[in-house]
């Protein structure tokens, strides 16, 4: 059900995407990841087109933590930050952060080792269904993507809104 | 040196990756990326440059490069998907139009006697792709027809025009640009696809119909004929 990539540019560096529904604890679920106690990511799966999008995200901050260019504190919160279009942190963890109220999660972990054991520790915390990662795409709340990522109604006719979006998380630092 | 290897971590990938095509400005490979299938553009360093003034020179047309793509993306105008910018290796990593030949290689293997008429909506598609981008301020700089791509729809479906290579490319409202835009593009054409000329007219015609602001462009580009590319710089 979770999805592993592992990163081509790193080897070594893997991305497991895991999502919840039916979420009952998300704000004691923020509180362990905000005090460092769950090592990972959690978003906000309203604002995700495709489990694509968090890899993009997730590469771009391995990159950057191995360049030293990192925007935030953390490997996770960097991840967070680099599926925002715009360069403000507090906005991106607005948007794209799990919010105490929700009741879907999807958790993103990077690690070398197997995941198995990973998996086990985040599932035993998470009281939730879980679903696969693809059904993400069902999630997903069109308006408000269109809307903060300002996409256009030409651009849609030449292509997907998942196109729209990954172009504008990897160009957002020359705009 | 933990850092020192992670540094290289893009030359490293690169250097396993199919190299497709190297030019003066840059390299460009095949390789999966992220699970997908892509090409990656890589500025590499010029050693006859001054080490500061190759720096902010390759930074600058790897970002501008991007900004063009993103630019034209907006306007609707079909252009590879940007996955990732490195901006320590200089290097762009987009979408493989995956299926596609470019508008070069369509030209020159569809039969002569044809070479006119068949291709008129190919000629009428290219010109109104190019009205849309300069309507936008894109000047993409380096306008040749194997910087165009077709990719054929499902069920052969009207096929889709791809724009690449926007190494070159800059922003400008100014007609001259434009015009001068067009006279490259009209160069190059008619020297890789001899007889021609009543083809490329369609394609100006097109362009003219399809753009606001043609009517200046295409009074520029009379004039850059009569003058070439470069503006007199006389006295």
């Amino acid at each position: 059900m979770h999805l592993t990539h592992e990163l081509e540019l790193f080897p070594g560096h893997k991305v497991t995407q895991m999502l919840f529904k039916e979420v009952k604890n998300a704000a004691e679920l923020r509180q362990c990841a905000v005090e460092g106690k769950i090592n990972g990511a959690l978003i906000n799966p309203t604002m995700l087109v495709n489990p694509f999008q968090v890899l993009v995200a997730a590469n771009k901050a391995v990159n950057s933590q191995n360049n030293g260019k990192m925007k935030t504190r953390s490997l996770y919160s960097e991840i967070i930050f680099n599926l925002s279009p715009t360069n403000n942190i507090s906005e991106a963890f607005k948007r794209f952060g799990c919010s105490d109220g929700d009741d879907s999660v999807l958790v993103v972990l990077i690690h070398n080792e197997d995941e198995s054991q990973l998996l086990a520790d985040l599932t035993a915390r998470v009281s939730g269904r879980q679903v696969p990662v693809e059904e993400v795409s069902s999630l997903t709340d069109h308006a408000k993507v269109k809307k903060l990522y300002k996409v256009t109604q030409e651009e849609e006719k030449s292509g997907t809104l998942l196109d729209a979006v990954v172009c504008r998380m990897a160009a957002k630092d020359v705009m | 040196m933990a850092q020192e290897k992670s540094m290289a971590a893009i030359p490293e990938f690169l250097s396993k990756a199919e190299l497709l095509k190297q030019g003066a400005e840059a390299r460009v490979y095949r390789a999966r990326f992220l699970g997908r299938p892509t090409i990656v553009k890589e500025r590499f360093r010029k050693q006859y440059r001054h080490p500061l003034l190759d720096e902010k020179l390759t930074h600058r047309r790897t970002v501008q490069e991007v900004r063009s793509v993103l630019r034209c993306r907006r306007a609707g105008i079909s252009v590879p998907v940007v996955y990732f910018v490195d901006y320590t290796s200089h290097s762009i990593f987009l979408e493989e139009i995956v299926g596609s030949s470019t508008v070069r290689d369509h030209i020159v293997s569809s039969p002569p006697s044809a070479r006119c008429e068949g291709l008129e909506p190919l000629a009428e598609r290219v010109g109104q792709v190019l009205a849309r981008m300069h309507d936008e301020d894109v000047i993409h700089g380096d306008l040749t027809t194997s910087n165009m791509l077709l990719r054929c729809g499902p069920e052969d479906e009207v096929s889709e025009l791809f724009l690449i290579d926007f190494g070159l490319s800059y922003i400008s409202a100014l007609p001259e640009d434009k015009g001068v835009d067009l006279y490259v593009l009209e160069k190059a054409f008619l020297s890789t696809h001899p007889h021609t000329e009543a083809l490329f007219q369609r394609l100006l015609k097109s362009y003219a119909a399809a753009s606001k602001k043609s009517s200046a462009v295409i009074k520029k580009l009379e004039e850059v004929r009569l003058r070439g590319r470069k503006r007199s710089m006389v006295g």
